[in-house]
Formats: C-alpha cells, sequence, structure tokens
C-alpha cells in the first residue's frame, strides 16, 4: 500500500515532513570489547517501515536489539550514544525497560509461541498490563488475532495449543500477541526467513497492514522483500550505516558503491 | 578392497566387543531380577501390607516399615525438592553468569556424588545428637539432603534447555522476569522438572545407610515424626543379615516391593521426559 503511495513524486516531500518516532544518534555498541555498531545515527518515521538490510553480521539485528534493549539480559553487552523515543532516551539508566518493551515490541525470527493455548498465548501479556473483565479480554484477544489475519484460521480452536499450529501461522500468533499490548513501535527481525513463499506473503501483507498505526522496523535478508514492504531502507556493513534514504532511491539510484554491490548481488 | 575388507573385520570385532560387554552387564541384571521375584513373590501376601514387622520366629508382615519409608519419603522430598527448584532456578535464570553459579554447581555436584553414610553422619551429629534420640524427622531431613542436589540439577538442566528465543520472546513483550520463569519457562520445562524430582524420589527409596544413622528403625506402627521410624531399607538391611527364615522372607518381598517401585517410579520419569522431547 505504502509502495503505491509513494509512487507519485510530490507525495514524498510531504512525506519527508512526516514526524520521527525514533532517532537514533551515534549509537555504538560493544559485545566486551568487540564493536558491533560504529557511531549509528538514523531516524524511524511515524507509522512507516524502516528496513534494514546488510551482508551476515553487518549488526542489523543488533540494532534492533538495542531499540527495544533486549541486549540487557546478557552480560558484557553494552551501549553508547543515544537513542530517543519520543525525544527521551530510553538507553537512561532510569528507563523501566519492561514498560519500554511494551512500548517497544519485537517479532522474531523463529516463531516462539509460548507453551500455552493460543487463546492465552494472546491473553498473558494483556492481563498483565491491564485489568480487565472476561468479556473485553476475549475481545481484545478477538481484536489481536484479527489484527494478525489469523482469527478465521483458528477461532474454533482457541483452546488448542500455540505450538499445534504451523510455522507461519505460529508467527502470526506471535506477531497477534505483541499488537495486543498496543505497542508503539513493532521491531521485525527477518520475521519471514523461517517460512514457506505463501506465508511470507501473508506476512509481508500484515507489515504493509499494520504500519498504518504503528511505527515498524524490520531486518530482512531479502532484498526483494525490504523493496516490497518498506518505505525506506538502511544499508549497514561491517556495523556502520552506509546509506539510508527512501527505499526506491536505495534500490534505484544509490549513492555508494557499496550499497550498489550489495544490491545488485556482488557481494554479500 | 584388501582394506574395506580390513575395515569390515574390525567393525564387527567391535561390535562383537560391545554386544558381549551389553550381554555382560544386562545377565547381571536379569540375574538379581530373577533372584528378588524367585524369593520375593512367594512371600508377598495381603499380610505384608497389614501386618506389622515381627518378631524373630513368628510370621507378619512390613506395614510400619512401607509406611515408615512413604513418610519419611515424602518428608523428604517435600523439603528438599522446593529447596533445589529455586536454587535450580536461580543459578538458570537469575544468576546464570555470576560466580556464584559457578560456585555452587560446583559444591552441588560435590554432594551429588557425596557417598549417602557421609550424609547420614552429617545429620546424625547435626540432629540426632542434638535432639538426644533417633527420630523421623532426622530421616526426612537426611533424605532431603540428598534430594536438593539431584533436583538442583535437574532443574538447572532442564531450565537451560528452554530456547534462548522463547525467554526473549517474553521478555519482549514488557513481562518482568518473574512473571517469565513461572508461566512460561516453568511450563516449558515441567515434564522435565517434574522427572528430576521423580528420579529424586526413587534415589532416596532405596536409601539405606542415612535411615540407620537417623531414624533407625522401629518394630511397631507409629507415624511420631520425633520417634525412631521403621523403614524398607532399613527392615531389609536388619531381616537379611540376620539367622531367621521368617525375617530373610520378608527381607526379599521388601526388597521386591521397593525394586518395583523404583522401576515404576523410573518408568513413569521416562514416559514424561520423551513426551517433553516429544513436543
Amino acid at each position: 500500500m505504502s509502495l503505491v503511495m509513494d509512487a507519485p513524486a510530490a507525495q514524498s516531500t510531504t512525506r519527508a515532513e512526516a514526524s520521527e518516532k525514533m532517532s537514533v544518534r551515534h549509537l555504538s555498541f560493544f559485545y566486551g570489547e568487540t564493536q558491533a555498531l560504529k557511531s549509528i545515527s538514523f531516524p524511524l518515521y511515524r507509522n512507516e517501515v524502516t528496513a534494514f538490510i546488510g551482508p551476515s553480521g553487518c549488526g542489523k539485528s543488533t540494532l534492533l536489539r538495542v531499540l527495544n534493549r533486549m541486549y540487557d539480559l546478557y552480560p558484557n553487552q553494552r551501549a553508547e550514544g543515544k537513542v530517543l523515543l519520543d525525544g527521551e532516551n530510553i538507553l537512561s539508566p532510569d528507563q523501566d525497560v519492561n514498560l519500554l518493551r511494551a512500548r517497544v515490541g519485537m517479532v522474531f525470527q523463529k516463531p516462539t509461541p509460548f507453551p500455552m493455548s493460543i487463546y492465552d498465548n494472546i491473553a498473558f501479556g494483556i492481563k498483565l498490563y491491564e485489568k480487565v473483565g472476561k468479556r473485553e479480554l476475549h475481545g481484545r484477544v478477538e481484536q489481536a488475532l484479527r489484527g494478525a489475519a489469523l482469527w478465521n484460521e483458528v477461532k474454533d480452536k482457541l483452546n488448542a495449543s500455540g505450538l499445534s499450529l504451523s510455522g507461519g501461522q505460529q508467527q502470526r500468533l506471535c506477531i497477534a500477541r505483541t499488537v495486543a499490548i498496543h505497542p508503539e513501535v513493532i521491531l521485525f527481525d527477518e520475521p519471514a526467513s523461517a517460512l514457506d513463499p505463501i506465508s511470507t506473503a501473508k506476512i509481508e501483507e500484515l507489515i504493509d497492514d499494520l504500519s498504518e498505526q504503528y511505527t515498524i522496523a524490520i531486518v530482512t535478508h531479502n532484498m526483494q522483500q525490504a523493496a516490497r514492504v518498506s518505505e525506506y531502507t538502511a544499508f549497514m556493513y561491517l556495523g556502520e550505516l552506509i546509506e539510508f534514504d527512501r527505499t526506491r532511491r536505495v534500490f534505484t539510484s544509490p549513492e555508494k558503491k557499496q550499497t550498489q554491490d550489495y544490491i545488485t548481488g556482488r557481494f554479500g | 578392497m584388501a582394506l574395506y575388507d580390513a575395515r569390515r573385520r574390525r567393525n564387527r570385532i567391535v561390535m562383537g566387543l560391545c554386544i558381549a560387554a551389553s550381554g555382560f552387564g544386562l545377565a547381571f541384571l536379569v540375574l538379581i531380577l530373577a533372584a528378588l521375584l524367585w524369593n520375593g513373590l512367594v512371600g508377598l501376601t495381603p499380610g505384608v501390607f497389614t501386618e506389622m514387622t515381627p518378631p524373630p520366629g513368628s510370621s507378619g508382615g512390613l506395614l510400619n516399615a512401607i509406611l515408615g519409608s512413604l513418610i519419611m519419603t515424602v518428608l523428604g522430598v517435600a523439603l528438599g525438592a522446593p529447596l533445589g527448584m529455586l536454587a535450580g532456578t536461580y543459578m538458570a535464570e537469575y544468576g546464570r553468569y555470576s560466580k556464584l553459579t559457578f560456585f555452587v554447581r560446583f559444591i552441588n555436584d560435590i554432594l551429588l556424588s557425596a557417598p549417602s553414610i557421609i550424609i547420614g553422619l552429617f545429620v546424625y551429629e547435626v540432629v540426632v545428637v542434638r535432639m538426644g534420640h533417633f527420630s523421623g524427622i532426622a530421616g526426612a531431613l537426611a533424605l532431603a539432603v540428598i534430594v536438593v542436589p539431584v533436583v538442583v540439577r535437574t532443574t538447572e538442566d532442564m531450565l537451560l534447555l528452554v530456547p534462548g528465543p522463547l525467554r526473549e520472546a517474553v521478555t519482549a513483550l514488557g513481562l518482568p522476569r518473574s512473571y517469565m520463569i513461572i508461566r512460561v519457562a516453568y511450563r516449558a520445562a515441567r515434564a522435565g522438572l517434574v522427572t528430576g524430582v521423580l528420579l529424586a524420589v526413587a534415589r532416596i527409596s532405596g536409601e539405606t545407610a542415612p535411615l540407620l544413622f537417623t531414624a533407625l528403625n522401629n518394630q511397631f506402627f507409629s507415624t511420631n515424626l520425633n520417634a525412631p521410624m521403621a523403614s524398607l531399607p532399613a527392615v531389609i538391611f536388619q531381616f537379611a543379615l540376620s539367622p531367621y527364615k521368617e525375617w530373610q522372607q520378608l527381607a526379599w518381598t521388601g526388597a521386591l516391593i521397593i525394586t518395583f517401585a523404583v522401576l515404576a517410579l523410573s518408568t513413569t520419569a521416562r514416559v514424561l521426559a520423551r513426551q517433553r522431547i516429544a513436543k
């Protein structure tokens, strides 16, 4: 959808004024002594999809894991610089990481349904954040499953285990789970790389729909996917951000030679 | 071709040795079980489960011993398993990268292979001497000390098997760690955790040495934890060494009961463990 809207040139000027939901400034990241990100700066525009591409090990996933401070789980990992969410630095030690993660949701490469029923997979997160009645909870679960285009497939077996679903369905369940707690930003870490083409198409469609309400960052190895789903693309290489621009420009007339080489398949 | 034949020959020799070795080991197991069944089944009458251990020369049963074993085993697991699970949870979740975990794991491994007679002596010194007499509670404590390292180990191992991405997925929803552990990690590892506790039960239900130093034995029916308490292993130990025919028969039957109880527990544990893998 966003690709279609992007077509007229006039539109892109108004789009350029879109506000920054998140803003990464001079971000460096270290695994122990190894520097994985080197002073990276870029914006995530409100209600847009930003794709991160680059060869394996370039730091795309690391970057994503900074945006919700997932790296906090592990010792010897640290970030320097600033990451602003609505103007506030989330890297500050005062930041409540659980609240942050409720605002910045994440969907992983491999589907990770919780070992409980489909219904509980969704209800689990909602119940933690809000005191909702049974009926309202039911409505929220349905809404989330509809939002992830999964409702029609699971409405008759909500009590079945989340693990009983197919890979693609599991991944949409995970998206529904993330959407259910109403985040503001959703991070996708190669969400379709473990899925078949049909499931992949469904996920891409979903991401497109979700971008109307959410600010989205997606890491992908699949350049066609980046071209299809995103409005902006960041090309990363060896921990550096080589190029950040509108997806259309990155894929048709990249400024840097490295970008050109990568998207034409000369390396990576 | 000659090389190929030589390899095949070598393969056959090694395979032959392996089969012979497993046959050798298995033969003893079968002999033990056969002897147990042969000698134990004869005495397996309803009286075994309804009558007390008899004085020498008269007939009786094992009720007080079976009951004592049940009480001390249940109590030992009730005391030891929660402690072990909490420690294992700390090691796998909260303190996964801490030095304390490394240290505790090392100590736990030592404790895991400590001879149970040492644990019996330890509880004797710490509890029995202080109380001034043998007691059921001291027996249960000794068994609990044996349970703890087993459960610590299985809990940590099972929680470590819970995939990292699942953990991250829970965290990514903004759920605090306690939620992640209780609602997701425990659930994902449930079968393994239960298996660990069952294995601990199987381990302590045959322990004799720690009970001889703590609960001692009791000829009579007693549920008083503050008094000496009978147990199957202790009764078997005493009766098997005695010169009396009736006592020896009861020892065989008691051994049969313990063996099959442990076998049933292990089988259950196996089945549960397989279910976990199947998922």
